[in-house]
């Protein structure tokens, strides 16, 4: 693997989960951590296609991964893990599959000979179920740690924070 | 704490719970929003969450009873509000503090500036741009993607100042976008045609409905979840008909 071009990924796939932060209007004091998300989570996914390919694992992997990490965001910065993670995540989602499968549909309607339907049902269906699978790779990752913690808040589970931090709540309370 | 009559606190959760509902929140958000803010006035409360209104009743310990059902805004995501939402109902539980002050603060959050224009353009532009990287494009293929997302968004966010129905704008945004990208294309060929087509149009994904959709279901929400899951392909469907036609056009195999 290129390590170079495996970094300036990463790059992109931050700028990516950024852009969408923006999109949504996101607070400013989650952009860099949204940035940061995205570009682990993303380059979480290109390590595990490269080596196993399988883009449905990869992507729920690089999710859950996102979404563990949107706890601890939340504890430092104060805002709901998903507020982080579905700006994070977005760069994951598959367009070019759901393009095809698009395209290949459209193509269906030709009146084409069995053979060429058959090839191309195949491809198109194929890429259909991809594109389903991903997206909920994307959502049971994201909320994994709610389901495995079965806790209803993020602010129930226990992070380890820094001492000073700790400090303050027990003194808040 | 002096008690307060349901009928404040529940216009006052229905205001909250229709915020949220209109920011992009999935609807168990909602649901402890509301369940948390409502215990901590001493009320038991049920509502009925849908996309479209909220139905809320308030019953306290003397038999008083509140009904209401509350429109939730449009849509238009906005996290910023979710977050200090989330914020406010955690204050309202510790603190307790005096119901100008929980409206003070939402009307604030309402004001909330959104980013400027020419950031949110330019930022999704370079989403888009980096996703074209991503794919493998080169630098004037970015190049070219960032400007056609850049012009698309533009042509979205003026049709929804003029309340055009959001599909439509969806589409006509779409085509737009992939006809900026084949039109260049068609006079100075680029290597990877298709690569320009499906990435320039990334920024118009449904995102937050179809990941909603997904955590809704998997909470138990399955009503809610099916609306958003339909919201989303329609939006999709959207996109998919605008770039079809300029894919027809340009001939793009």
């Amino acid at each position: 693997m290129d390590w170079i071009s495996f970094f300036e990924n990463w790059i992109w796939f931050g700028c990516a989960a950024t852009g969408f932060a923006i999109l949504f209007n996101v607070p400013k004091r989650t952009l860099i951590a949204i940035f940061f998300m995205g570009a682990l989570g993303g380059s979480v996914k290109l390590l595990i296609v490269h080596w196993n390919n399988s883009v449905v694992l990869g992507t729920l992997l690089g999710a859950a991964i996102i979404g563990f990490l949107s706890i601890y965001a939340a504890h430092f910065r104060h805002s709901p893990p998903f507020v982080f993670a579905i700006p994070a995540v977005i760069p994951m989602v598959p367009g070019s599959y759901a393009y095809n499968t698009m395209k290949g549909i459209i193509r269906l309607t030709n009146n084409t000979g069995t053979a060429d339907f058959v090839a191309l049902l195949n491809e198109t269906v194929t890429k259909g179920l991809l594109t389903l699978f991903v997206l909920m790779a994307i959502a049971v990752g994201v909320v994994a740690p709610m389901l495995l913690t079965r806790r209803d808040s993020a602010k129930e589970i226990k992070v380890p924070l820094p001492h000073f931090k700790q400090e303050k709540t027990a003194k808040e309370k | 704490m002096n008690a307060h009559k349901p009928r404040v606190i529940g216009a006052l959760l229905l205001e909250i719970g229709a915020l949220l509902m209109g920011s992009g929140a999935n609807t168990n958000r909602v649901r402890l929003t509301i369940g948390r803010i409502a215990k901590s006035y001493g009320f038991k409360v049920d509502f009925l969450i849908t996309h479209r209104a909220i139905m809320l009743t308030l019953n306290d310990k003397n038999q008083h009873f509140f009904s209401e059902i509350k429109q939730t805004y449009a849509s238009v995501p906005n996290f910023k509000m979710v977050s200090g939402i989330s914020k406010l109902s955690w204050r309202i539980v510790e603190e307790k503090p005096p119901l100008d002050t929980v409206w003070n603060e939402i009307e604030r959050l309402k004001g909330l500036s959104p980013y400027p224009r020419i950031i949110v353009l330019s930022t999704v532009a370079l989403a888009c741009s980096s996703f074209c990287r991503l794919a493998g494009g080169n630098f004037t293929e970015m190049l070219m993607v960032f400007v056609a997302s850049f012009c698309g968004l533009f042509v979205k966010q003026e049709l929804s100042k003029k309340k055009v129905n959001p599909y439509f704008s969806v589409f006509l945004a779409s085509f737009i976008t992939t006809m900026l990208c084949g039109g260049v294309g068609f006079w100075y060929p680029y290597e990877h045609d298709n690569m320009t087509f499906v990435t320039s149009i990334l920024y118009l994904i449904p995102g937050i409905p179809l990941i909603n959709s997904m955590s809704d279901i998997l909470d138990g929400n399955s009503l809610n979840g099916m609306m958003r899951a339909v919201n989303g392909l329609v939006i999709s469907f959207a996109i998919a008909s605008g770039l079809l036609i300029a894919i027809l056009i340009f001939n793009v195999a």
